[in-house]
């Protein structure tokens, strides 16, 4: 059964929109991420302009992690301080990603953008997770314990100044590196279509030593106001949110990701891991592979609406 | 159906104004209006008429009809390819002023055959003789460069290709049947991804290369239902179009966490 997306201005097979939400919710709820970074190479290897397909993908996010956020609120695992500081960078960050995005759409050069950030996040997370993982189940086979984090230990961050007081992080350090780790993630929601929790976990654990229980809640909060703005700023500057296929891809995501969860829960954390590196690199290497193979025709038609 | 029906309508006032003197063409289109909703995958639109039988042709006289399709123009950027440091990335382009959004001909015999280089290139028969408007070239830094023939013509064939493959350019020769010696008819494919907007059905008749009659019907297409609302709002009301989507997405994620609470 097709379906004519208003926006994308194609039709497509409903069934392989609602399998495509289905497969990366499973595979979100499995690892325990947002699956946007999944989702927006894949709508663009299924014919959906790049512009659509991230400015559509900001606004699934938004759906994802509110159902999830709400969970994290009830066990208060959410810090609403921490998560505001790092809200008022992804504000400006977004805003001038945006921008930035609009601008090299008008000049062509936005799919080079789009794939570049690409491979290099998906290369630089997806290498780290796989050595972090390799290197767990190694300890584990041979029965060490690693080295697990130590709250108390200052480092760089500890010296610099706006101190503040997040209570439930039970930190006290300043408000710039927060804020800086909140932009640049900003800006990152608005070139790749991604919630950038996959950035930002790992940035508040190692560099900002929040204890692990509250990463996930409060890095929700965040994301679900950055894409929500950057949901609207698409829609304002470039109007490519396409609701039915966010609707779409949300209906598949959502179930997905409840047997993902079920399904992850009998495999072991390093295991999961291991895979989803692995996943990444896959995704990274077809598009860096794109990008240097000789294309069938030199020539492309710039997408309607972007004169 | 509907189809057969108005090809009986029209017989049947042909024969009624058979007495009219006039020499020409009656031609009619199966819908005067395409409707894009949420289940379209394209259509066909039917094209048929009668050539009247004062003009019918002299013995050893050609007559042959061509039909061209057209939508509404607008402008496209074409942009070329090279390779930058390993990596292939969009370069120069070129950007033509007035592009039919959507262009289909058909006729009854091959186009070289029907009429001269000159009069198809008059009456724009053929994707080749298609004027694009004014070329304006821009190299990759944003600032205008010169332009070629032989440039021109490459990015002008790299239009037309891309368009063929897009669906949005169709050549048949041939593609117009005779029914009998005064009718004719055929059919026209409207891909899924055609733009909206007024469109014009053109049908020329040719008597040994010379066009002896043209007839014009309008054709419109345009969203319908919930695509045109959705699309409408995202484009007149972009921002609040942007919050009605960030809404629906709260209120889907909301009835997400409602269903699989623990």
């Amino acid at each position: 059964m097709q379906i004519y997306l208003p926006i994308a201005e194609l039709s497509l097979n409903i069934f392989l929109l609602l399998g495509l939400g289905g497969a990366v919710g499973f595979l979100s709820g499995l690892f325990g991420v947002g699956g946007g970074f999944l989702m927006t190479p894949l709508l663009i290897f299924i014919g959906i302009p790049p512009a659509v397909a991230v400015a559509t993908q900001s606004n699934q996010i938004v759906a994802s992690s509110i159902s999830g956020v709400l969970a994290h609120w009830k066990r208060q695992t959410v810090d609403f301080k921490m998560g505001l500081v790092l809200l008022v960078g992804g504000i400006l960050g977004s805003v001038g990603g945006v921008y930035l995005f609009k601008y090299l759409r008008e000049i062509g050069q936005v799919d080079l953008l789009i794939s570049f950030s690409y491979i290099a996040f998906l290369g630089i997370i997806g290498t780290l997770m796989l050595v972090e993982s390799v290197r767990a189940i190694q300890a584990a086979r041979s029965g060490k314990s690693l080295p697990g984090r130590r709250p108390g230990q200052h480092s760089w961050v500890h010296g610099l100044p706006f101190k503040m007081r997040f209570r439930r992080s039970r930190l006290y350090i300043s408000a710039i590196p927060p804020f800086l780790i909140g932009a640049g993630v900003g800006t990152l929601v608005a070139i790749m279509g991604v919630g950038g929790g996959f950035i930002m976990v790992p940035a508040m654990i190692y560099l900002l030593k929040m204890p692990t229980n509250v990463v996930i809640g409060t890095s929700l909060f965040q994301i679900i106001f950055v894409t929500g703005l950057v949901t609207v700023l698409h829609s304002v500057e470039n109007q490519t949110v396409d609701v039915m296929l966010a609707l779409l891809l949300l209906i598949g995501g959502v179930v997905g990701a409840q047997y993902g969860a079920r399904f992850g829960a009998n495999m072991r954390g390093e295991h999961l891991r291991a895979l989803l590196g692995l996943l990444v690199l896959l995704v990274c290497a077809r598009l860096g592979f794109d990008m240097v193979a000789t294309p069938q025709d030199l020539f492309s038609l710039a997408p309607q609406g972007a004169n | 159906m509907r189809a057969l029906l108005s090809v009986l309508a029209l017989l049947f006032a042909i024969a009624v104004s058979g007495g009219a003197a006039k020499a020409g063409l009656v031609t009619d289109l199966s819908q005067h209006q395409v409707s894009i909703r949420s289940n379209f995958t394209g259509t066909e639109i039917l094209i048929f008429g009668a050539i009247e039988a004062d003009s019918a042709a002299k013995p050893g006289q050609s007559t042959d009809v061509a039909i061209v399709v057209s939508g509404p123009r607008r402008d496209e950027t074409v942009r070329k390819k090279e390779r930058v440091a390993g990596v292939w990335i969009n370069y120069n382009s070129v950007t033509f002023a007035s592009v039919p959004g959507f262009y289909a001909v058909a006729s009854t015999r091959p186009f070289e055959t029907i009429a001269s280089e000159r009069v198809r290139a008059i009456e724009q028969i053929g994707a080749h003789h298609l004027t694009f408007g004014k070329l304006v070239a821009t190299s990759i830094e944003g600032t205008r460069i010169p332009l070629d023939v032989e440039e021109a013509r490459e990015f002008t064939d790299a239009l037309i290709r891309r368009k063929r493959e897009q669906g949005l350019f169709h050549e048949a020769p041939e593609g117009v049947a005779f029914l009998s010696n005064t009718l004719f008819r055929t059919s026209i494919e409207i891909p899924a991804n055609v733009p909206v907007g007024l469109y014009t059905a053109k049908v020329y008749l040719i008597r040994d290369g010379n066009v002896i009659d043209a007839i014009s019907t309008p054709l419109f297409i345009d969203k319908s239902g919930m695509e045109r609302i959705i699309f409408r709002l995202a484009h007149r009301e972009p921002l609040l179009y942007g919050i009605f989507a960030v809404m629906l997405a709260t209120f889907a994620g909301w009835t997400a966490a409602l269903i699989y609470r623990e």
